[in-house]
């Protein structure tokens, strides 16, 4: 079965769709069948990374029953073993899904018979994106070292969070539970982690066995668009931040330095990694990528740990 | 959230029981640079309130870690609530200076003389050693023949007198060619015949002679084997 790696990250412009369509074409270099599925629905972008303008394929085919099975609509790009799943020929409304749509989005791409499928989502937390992000017990954030993007982030977080909990409990209890919890007022801003602590205080049982499932969730992060003047370390302190609030794990992949050439590769309509392979942000690209499929699984890190006693 | 009460002061501050106070400050400006109202990572994680407990507690875990009294009695009250044997886990971890060499290994030289005084007192051992010193050559090997009755290890000689074990060999061995020059060889002599509490200056005399002799031996056995050479040219 693949390996379903949501890309998400709450703000936009972040270079979620920069970092899938890298990814996308490194881990296809290293020889695994990749498929990138572009899920930003009425927001589509993905496929201008690969000078892909022409398609008349997509999942809207997938949706209007042209194709039987989401993996027809996926097509080739000029990387070898690297495929896309457009969606930016679709028809209008395509951004509101119906939920009987989304559903056979998801379970179609829990399907696809690739090693990896990485989601290119799309900014905010509507159900939509957070759904597509929850169709996978993994997922990736991508974020940038400014307030805006971090304070969304954890916006996002959150709101999985939320999700999964709705999810997790049965509705009624949800609702009762955020009934309680706000306590008749209308302002009261819940926070997922609410929540679970009134579970756990009100059944210790139940509680363990949300914590359990909670702890299946993995998520990992990267600091893209890294400039030289922020703390190296900011990565490494959020994670360790969220490993000790929220009951899921987190792992930090590593920095992306920023590059103007980015921007170059863009309107060049290809993907940097081919245009400018042998660039800091290309390194950092790659190792991110190996610590993706666990090649690599300790580059040298500059951490706090370093202190610890032998 | 996990609750941040439920943690203790150690996993607060995010370091080991054992940390210095060098670390335990530097995880102190970390946890707080972390927490405050501008860091860039947490600013809008937690309510104003929460902050508030949070910046309380670090500051508590601080204070508490930093003072050599309140850590003691924290780490007792740590021990009886959690069951954690700080003391045990501070003995086995605390930082020591790494030894240059393992004394423990090298011999203690006292006792060491104690043991060859006694055993050359020995009836047996005090026979060899009269009938070596009478012999008017003292060979290597009567001197090894000594050696291993008494029992002692050419590595417990190297570690009292500094002869290199293989000097020791070459001497053991008659092998001339090996031997260090005479001056070097009397001397090392001297101080092997005081570890077998032998009459220095006989044991180096009869030494000196086996020596000579083996030489002449050899210049015997080449001129003949030359002579065969020519013989055979001839």
């Amino acid at each position: 079965m693949a390996l379903i790696y949501p890309i998400g990250g709450g703000k936009g412009g972040v270079g979620k769709s920069f970092v899938t369509a890298n990814l996308g074409v490194l881990l296809a270099n290293q020889g695994y069948s990749v498929a990138i599925v572009d899920l930003d629905l009425g927001g589509s972008n993905l496929h201008t990374f690969f000078g892909l303008n022409k398609s008349k394929n997509g999942i809207n085919r997938f949706l209007n029953q042209d194709c039987k099975t989401l993996e027809e609509t996926a097509e080739p790009t000029a990387v070898n073993n690297l495929f896309i799943i457009n969606s930016f020929n679709s028809q209008l409304g395509i951004s509101n899904l119906f939920s009987a749509q989304k559903l056979k989005i998801i379970n179609a791409i829990q399907k696809l018979p690739f090693d990896f499928v990485l989601l290119d989502l799309g900014a905010g937390t509507n159900y939509n994106t957070i759904d597509f992000f929850l169709s996978s017990d993994k997922g990736m954030f991508v974020c940038i070292p400014e307030p805006t993007s971090i304070e969304n982030t954890f916006r996002f977080i959150n709101a999985v969070y939320l999700r999964k909990l709705q999810h997790l409990l049965k509705q009624r209890a949800f609702n009762a539970i955020v009934l309680e919890l706000s306590n008749g007022s209308k302002n009261a801003v819940i926070k997922a982690y609410d929540i679970v602590h009134s579970v756990i205080r009100e059944n210790p049982q139940k509680g363990e066995k949300l914590k359990s499932q909670l702890d299946k969730l993995e998520f990992k992060f990267v600091i893209n668009q890294f400039r030289k003047s922020v703390d190296k370390t900011i990565g490494f302190k959020i994670e360790k931040t969220c490993n000790r609030h929220f009951y899921s794990r987190f792992q930090f992949l590593g920095n992306i330095s920023y590059d103007e050439r980015v921007h170059n590769s863009v309107v060049a309509r290809t993907v940097y990694m081919e245009k400018y392979a042998y660039t800091l942000t290309a390194i950092d690209l790659l190792n991110i990528a190996k610590k993706l499929t666990g090649v690599e699984q300790s580059t040298v890190r500059v951490t706090e740990d370093c202190y610890e006693t032998v | 959230m996990k609750q941040f009460n439920q943690f203790n002061y150690y996993e607060i501050l995010d370091i080991p029981i054992t940390s210095t106070l060098f670390e335990i400050r530097n995880a102190y400006q970390n946890a707080v640079s972390t927490y405050s109202e501008d860091s860039l990572i947490t600013y809008s994680f937690f309510s104003e309130d929460e902050r508030e407990e949070i910046l309380k507690t670090i500051d508590h875990a601080f204070y508490t870690l930093i003072d050599e009294n309140k850590k003691a009695e924290y780490d007792e009250m740590l021990q009886k609530k959690e069951g954690i044997d700080v003391d045990s886990i501070q003995a086995s971890r605390k930082k020591k200076p790494i030894a240059i060499f393992d004394r423990s290994k090298s011999i203690n030289v006292n006792t060491f003389v104690e043991k060859v005084r006694t055993k050359i007192d020995d009836d047996q051992i005090k026979e060899i050693s009269n009938t070596i010193l009478s012999k008017e050559t003292i060979s290597g090997n009567d001197i090894k023949e000594l050696r291993e009755k008494i029992g002692i290890e050419l590595e417990e000689i190297f570690e009292i007198e500094r002869i290199s074990v293989s000097i020791l060999k070459s001497i053991e061995g008659d092998q001339v060619d090996q031997l260090p020059s005479p001056i070097y060889l009397k001397n090392f002599l001297k101080s092997y015949a005081e570890v077998l509490h032998l009459d220095s200056k006989v044991l180096v005399d009869g030494y000196l002679k086996n020596i000579r002799q083996v030489e002449q031996g050899k210049q015997r056995h080449r001129k003949h084997a030359d002579g065969r050479v020519r013989l055979h040219r001839g």
